[in-house]
């Protein structure tokens, strides 16, 4: 963002660019990924569950299948939910970024480029987060209790697989932030300390 | 080959990006979430959500582990400067008591499972509240070794290295 325009907001912003000292949206983050591997997990451990059953048996746990579905439908649902707050609370965070304008990350894109990517894939994978739950819902609402399905499976192939190749865009996404922090330094207090010319143990002390 | 796993980058890391972050993950979300699933379940008396709380807290406590062996490999490769010693020292400490808090915890709740998977004692919940807020006080502390010290952050790996900082 401009900076002229975040220089309307200073006196109220410390150093890190943030009007409080740990940013928000990476600590939802680990709700959203945390929930929504989980639940895809659960839901292939579910489908897959005639082949590992003795797995269960050995270790001493007793299972239905039902119960993997569960964990399945609610950890999607709660990161459907979650991640509206993620995508908010990045793109407040972002409006307020100031990263150097001087280099590019390891993968050789600069700060502006890595941002847009960022903030546009945080928008889709939302989407596809509440597509994916409505899908879901479906699965385990109309489709799982048709009446010519012969299986007790909750879930379709077809969605395990989205699954997967969404897990793979977040991996790609989820490293595009991960530059913002540790590379660019956005909303580093250290980083930002360093840039201005700062010792840290004596200003962080 | 041999080369490429020796070397350090500019997060002084022998891979691209942290690790220990990332798995991190799974124990925060899955102790979060099996709490919030465990207390709406006691309430509403619906059993299903007491599975989700059992399998969440079965995936944290591996989990942790996991999250433990890549902390202690990026601490020692962390070159915390003098103010950020203290920080990881704490941080380190709670972590490691941290696997062990989960995994009796999650080891009684297999005890509470295996007897009635319909019924969670109120005790169970207020030891998961206690988790909660330790796992809290461990993220607020892992988040400071990032956001406020920055360690692994290429400005101060490329301090550290150019000796402006120790």
């Amino acid at each position: 963002m401009n900076s002229e325009l975040i220089d309307q907001l200073t006196g109220s912003l410390g150093a890190n660019g943030l009007p409080y000292t740990i940013p928000i949206h990476p600590n939802l983050v680990h709700l959203t990924i945390g929930l929504f591997i989980i639940a895809m997990t659960f839901d292939i451990v579910g489908v897959l569950f005639p082949f590992q059953k003795w797995v269960f048996k050995f270790l001493g746990i007793t299972v239905e299948r039902d119960n993997f579905f569960d964990v399945g439908w609610y950890n999607m649902v709660a990161a459907s939910i979650i991640t509206f707050f993620t995508v908010t609370a990045g793109f407040y965070e972002m409006l307020l970024a100031t990263p150097p304008a001087d280099m590019k990350s390891a993968w050789g894109l600069q700060a502006m480029e890595t941002m847009l990517w960022h903030g546009v894939g945080g928008v889709f994978l939302l989407a596809l987060i509440v597509g994916m739950t409505i899908w879901r819902g479906w699965q385990r609402f109309v489709w799982a209790k048709q009446e010519y399905k012969q299986t007790d499976r909750e879930v379709q192939w077809l969605y395990l697989f989205a699954g997967i190749a969404i897990m793979l865009i977040m991996y790609v996404h989820g490293t595009l932030g991960a530059q913002l922090a540790a590379e660019f330094g956005v909303h580093n207090t250290a980083d930002n300390l360093l840039r201005s010319g700062q010792d840290l143990n004596t200003s962080l002390k | 080959m041999l080369e490429y796993l020796t070397s350090l980058n500019d997060h002084n890391l022998p891979y691209p990006d942290t690790i220990h972050p990332i798995v991190v993950h799974f124990v925060i979300a899955m102790v979060v979430f099996g709490f919030f699933c465990d207390v709406v379940g006691y309430f509403t008396g619906k059993a299903s959500l007491f599975e989700v709380g059992w399998w969440n807290m079965l995936v944290a406590t591996i989990a942790i582990f996991v999250a433990i062996i890549f902390g202690q490999f990026e601490a020692g490769l962390a070159q915390p400067y003098s103010v950020a010693k203290s920080v990881l020292n704490l941080h380190t400490l709670i972590g490691w008591s941290l696997s062990g808090i989960i995994t009796a915890i999650t080891a009684w709740r297999y005890v509470i499972r295996s007897r009635n998977p319909q019924k969670v004692p109120i005790y169970y919940l207020g030891a998961g509240l206690i988790l909660t807020l330790i796992v809290g006080v461990q993220v607020y502390l892992g988040d400071e070794l990032v956001w406020v010290y920055g360690l692994h952050t290429v400005p101060v790996v490329e301090a550290l290295k150019d000796g402006l900082l120790r």
